[in-house]
């Protein structure tokens, strides 16, 4: 009933014991006790293929509890509560709850750690930061509704995003802060969501007298230098290829041009590929985020998200529809994607077997033997839900004279293993998610709603 | 106005209601009041109250001489000498306080019922003003609160109480004293002392030391009379003659904010400072202690960390002592972020004064840099933020040298799998400003590399493989320095081929030491056109040897097809 993938050790090992071996096995036979529901968690129910139930309820329950208020311990998240806001929401959104009735409490929590010089800080009165900024517009956007867009001071976050753009074509996370690859995926988030304007204030550091740069100017070069030789993406320029910053490359690009031209054109498709698909280890099933670390149930979304984006930008153009484009022509060079370029069977194990919490705290975590939290929570489950489901990209890839970028039309369908007569699925119809847009990681219409409401705002003119 | 109702009542009938001699306001000077006598609610024996809250439930009766009968009996149960006294007493009461709100409920008396009224008043003794008794508000024994234990203060004995008002005019004696020290300091900052007889005169006075130590230890007894009378908790800086001056602004968050945190008090002080000092943009050594708490508290709050640095620079302290510090700071938060950008930042400050100096003083600052790295990553040898730094201080310092490469091949004798260190060489090897070609992305041809280096870093990585077939790590490198040659993988068919052994021979024959070899012979095979053996490479992977990446290989077997 368990394939023996998921219950023995890979057929190819080394003899050679260091650190980073002895971790790994012990990983693996954690992992594998888990799998196949002898570790002593008693309190699952398998089904007939050695899959347990989603454990809805009592991951609800520690979601709305991971909203507060939070005892003392969590003093060390003082700088990072918009991110409790963002995972806890999004992962009860993804569970199917209805978060509407957090849209006041979201608005108030972020009207108090808005700065008038644009962005959110952590807190009250810190400095804006693009992750918290990026944290909080996306929580604004799951509970919807224009009283909570209104919170946004636009043309204040306009000009502080300005300030923030860098001669490289990057963003530091804050004034004065650090530059990385994350800021370059949540300056785009940004600025697509709530249609900010591309043009940069004189004071920006990227400015030129003679208007040529925009906030996007030299973005997707930033994105290129870090892609390392092994074929993932590092943090920065020339620092070891991690899976959280993959996601961030690809999901900056998406935004900035449609998928299937630019990321073939800025990133080295078929090294990618093959890093990615490195990063799922048997008999565990889940992602790792480096070569030769270990799995961790986050990195279900930060690698796994990466699979639909590439998945979509290898999927066959139809040839009467794609407008005869260069580019396309560039990316049909790869072939297509078969039905999956991983193993949706082997995460999908890990993460309903290895990262859900049984005890009564509920939650989900990176690995059997760690805690449950928020964050893992959030990623764990987004990881579980782009496994159920397939996202496919509308062949137009025309420029929208809204935006004047490419905006494509993502189209999802759940993943349904009837290929043939081996592929059955193996979890339990009532455990299949909401799906999340690719890019934004949040439902599709909370995505459409907040676009939408500032669309009609038309650029600078009435910011 | 009335008289105010300072005479006892006297009230008419079996009442269980004695004569008193206190008025109502009770509560102003609680040490001075004299317990009274009482009867119990329902006898007349009298009995001396053993708790401060008897004595005010007594005092509220005292207050309403009719109100217990009546509430006990109905208004008609009371005899008519007993009702009108009891309205009286109402009428009395309203119209002596009777404002606002009230006077719009109480039709006002004509001038003949009130001299009727009052006459009445005064002949019966009632008093006049009442003890409120709403039923939203605590009962009188419950107005007391509760003390730090969250004892009842209405329980205690009057003993008890009294010892604690002594401390508070024990407490209210400090305060006046240390009014006094910040009044002096006050003016001494605007050049003022005070004469004798009470004049201001522009004498600077120095306040010595021992005034400063005097203030700190009566701050300290202060704030452990506060914190014993009424649980209050003075943080350090209340405390501290060195923060007056400086007005917290403590953190309000709305009333539906999600994601609250119950601070701990401490960090909930200092925070409230700190934002006082960034608003007022004040750099200073008292900032940079502030921050030294705080980052010790919480090293993940990038605000303060972005403050201190303004700090340091402001205030032009040397660098290599702030580094020295941080070097704590790190090795007591090992996963923390803040710490390698603030150390950033420290050198790009400190980069000139190090490249305009002798050669030896930037190598000194590389050597003890490096140094620290080691010790860091010693605890932690993946350590992610570790790696990101020490990629830009061979970036800034120019340090592609022989010594990095020693380093990274240290940690990599000691775990060959350590793919940090592997990436971390790669970096260095092909980064090098002098043997490199400037933009080339990693995943390229560069022509400008050696052909002496690709050779010496392609033995090495085989070296290495030997060690451990399976260990990618190795793999990737080797793959990696053949691409950066602009060698095809085929150069290294005869070392991948050791590790596959009897391919598509049968289940008998078949030996693969190492997938990733596995996944090199598919390219090479590929490269020489030998499509069939290539496809049967990843079909093999894909059945047998790395069956988990399927997916992967059977799009791989793709590409074999559209020429890529
Ligand atoms: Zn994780």
């Amino acid at each position: 009933m368990i394939p023996d993938l998921f219950t023995e050790l890979p057929p190819v090992r080394d003899a050679l014991v260091t650190e980073t071996s002895k971790q790994q096995d012990k990983t693996a036979d954690l992992c594998l006790s888990y799998l196949a529901g002898d570790s002593g968690e008693q309190l699952l129910e398998y089904n007939e293929h050695g899959v347990p139930r989603l454990r809805r309820d009592s991951h609800v329950r520690f979601l709305h509890k991971s909203l507060g208020p939070l005892p003392a311990g969590f003093m060390a998240a003082d700088a990072s509560r918009p991110w409790f806001l963002y995972w806890a929401l999004s992962a009860l959104v993804i569970l199917g709850e209805d978060v509407s009735h957090y849209r006041e409490a979201v608005a108030e929590t972020a009207r108090a750690m808005q700065n008038d010089s644009g962005g959110f800080g952590g807190g009250g009165r810190q400095l804006s930061h693009l992750a918290t900024t990026y944290a909080i517009v996306l929580s604004i956007a799951l509970v919807g509704d224009e009283d909570a867009y209104e919170v946004i001071d636009r043309k204040a976050m306009w000009r502080w995003l300005c300030s923030l753009k860098q001669t490289d074509g990057g963003f530091q996370l804050g004034l004065g802060g650090e530059e990385d690859i994350r800021g370059a995926y949540c300056a785009a988030v940004i600025i697509t969501l709530l249609n900010i304007p591309l043009e940069l204030t004189p004071e920006s550091p990227a400015w030129k007298e003679d208007g040529s740069a925009t906030l996007f100017t030299g973005l997707a070069g930033y994105v290129r230098r870090c892609q390392t030789f092994e074929g993932g993406i590092s943090g920065q320029p020339d620092v070891e290829a991690h899976g959280a910053y993959a996601f961030c490359a690809l999901g900056c690009l998406a935004l900035l041009d449609h998928p299937r031209r630019i990321i073939p054109r800025y990133l080295n498709v078929p090294r990618l590929v093959s890093w990615m698909s490195s990063r799922q280890y048997a008999p565990e099933g889940g992602f790792s985020g480096r070569t030769n670390k270990l799995v961790d149930g986050c990195y279900s979304h930060w690698v796994g998200g990466c699979f639909p984006l590439i998945e979509a930008c290898l999927s066959p153009v139809d040839e009467d529809k794609k407008g005869g484009t260069a580019a396309a022509a560039a990316a049909s060079k790869l072939p297509p994607a078969p039905e999956s370029l991983f193993s949706r069977e082997g995460l999908i194990r890990y993460i309903l077997c290895c990262c859900q919490d049984t005890s009564k705290r509920g939650g989900l975590r990176d690995k059997p033997g760690k805690l449950s939290d928020a964050y893992h929570s959030c990623y764990v489950l987004s990881g579980l839900s782009s496994a159920q489901h397939q996202w496919e990209l509308a062949p137009s890839e025309e420029t929208s004279p809204a935006t004047g970028r490419a905006d494509p039309v993502w189209r999802v369908m759940p993943y349904l293993e009837d290929n043939d007569e081996n592929d059955v699925q193996i979890f339990d119809q009532k455990d299949r998610l909401r799906p999340i847009h690719p890019v934004y990681a949040i439902p599709i219409q909370s995505q459409e709603a907040i676009r939408d409401y500032f669309l009609v705002v038309d650029g600078l003119k009435k910011l | 106005m009335p008289p105010k109702g300072k005479a006892a009542p006297k009230p008419k009938g079996t009442e269980n209601i004695k004569p008193s001699t206190s008025s109502s306001n009770s509560t102003s000077s609680p040490a001075a009041q004299q317990p009274t006598t009482s009867t119990s609610p329902s006898g007349n024996t009298p009995t001396a109250p053993s708790t401060i809250g008897e004595r005010s439930q007594q005092r509220f009766h005292e207050s309403r001489p009719f109100d217990a009968a009546r509430q006990k009996l109905g208004l008609s149960g009371l005899s008519q000498a007993e009702q009108t006294g009891w309205v009286s007493s109402q009428l009395a009461a309203r119209s002596s306080t009777s404002t606002g709100s009230s006077r719009r409920t109480t039709p006002r008396l004509g001038p003949k019922a009130q001299r009727e009224l009052w006459r009445h008043v005064n002949d019966a003794s009632l008093p006049i003003r009442t003890l409120k008794n709403k039923k939203s508000a605590p009962t009188p024994a419950d107005v007391w609160g509760t003390d730090r234990a969250g004892q009842k203060i209405a329980g205690y004995s009057i003993a008890r109480y009294e010892e604690r008002a002594a401390k508070r005019t024990a407490l209210t004696a400090l305060q006046v004293t240390s009014r006094a020290f910040r009044e002096a300091r006050e003016r001494a900052k605007r050049g003022l002392v005070v004469t004798r007889d009470h004049r201001e005169q522009p004498i600077v006075l120095v306040e010595s030391a021992k005034d400063v130590q005097e203030e700190k230890q009566r701050r300290r007894q202060m704030a452990a009379l506060r914190r014993e009378l009424y649980g209050e908790m003075t943080g350090e800086f209340r405390q501290d003659p060195e923060w007056d001056g400086v007005e917290p602004i403590p953190q309000v968050e709305p009333e539906a904010a999600l994601a609250t945190i119950s601070y701990p008090e401490e960090y909930a002080e200092a925070i409230s400072y700190l934002r006082a000092v960034m608003l007022q943009k004040e750099y200073s050594p008292r900032c940079l202690r502030l921050t030294d708490h705080i980052i010790s508290m919480n090293a993940a709050h990038y605000t303060v960390w972005l403050y201190r640095a303004a700090n340091v620079f402001a205030l032009q302290l040397p660098i290599p002592d702030e580094i020295d510090w941080l070097n704590g700071v790190a090795l007591a938060n090992l996963k923390n972020y803040q710490i390698w950008h603030h150390r950033h930042l420290l050198v790009d400050n400190y980069y000139p004064t190090l490249a305009s100096g002798p050669p030896s003083t930037l190598s000194r600052f590389a050597d003890s840099e490096r140094e620290f790295l080691s010790a860091i990553l010693a605890h932690d040898t993946k350590n992610y933020h570790v790696w990101s730094y020490r990629s830009y201080l061979v970036s800034k310092l120019g340090l592609f040298d022989a010594a990095e490469i020693a380093a990274m091949a240290a940690l990599i004798g000691d775990d060959v799998r350590n793919n940090s260190a592997w990436s971390h060489r790669f970096f260095v090897v092909f980064s090098d400003p002098r043997q490199s070609t400037p933009g080339t992305a990693a995943t390229d041809a560069d022509p400008a590399v050696p052909r002496e280096v690709v050779d010496r870093e392609a033995q090495y990585a085989m070296d290495k493989i030997y060690l451990a077939p399976q260990n990618q790590s190795a793999w990737n490198y080797l793959r990696g320095v053949l691409v950066k040659g602009g060698r095809g993988m085929r150069s290294v068919e005869g070392f991948v081929s050791e590790f596959v052994r009897g391919l598509g021979e049968g289940e008998e024959r078949e030996d693969v030491l190492s997938t990733h070899a596995l996944d090199l012979l598919a390219e090479i095979c590929k490269e020489k056109g030998e499509r069939e053996r290539a496809d049967l490479c990843l079909r093999r992977l894909g059945e047998k040897w790395d069956r988990i990446r399927v997916g992967y290989w059977e799009w791989r077997r793709r590409c074999l097809d559209d020429g890529q």
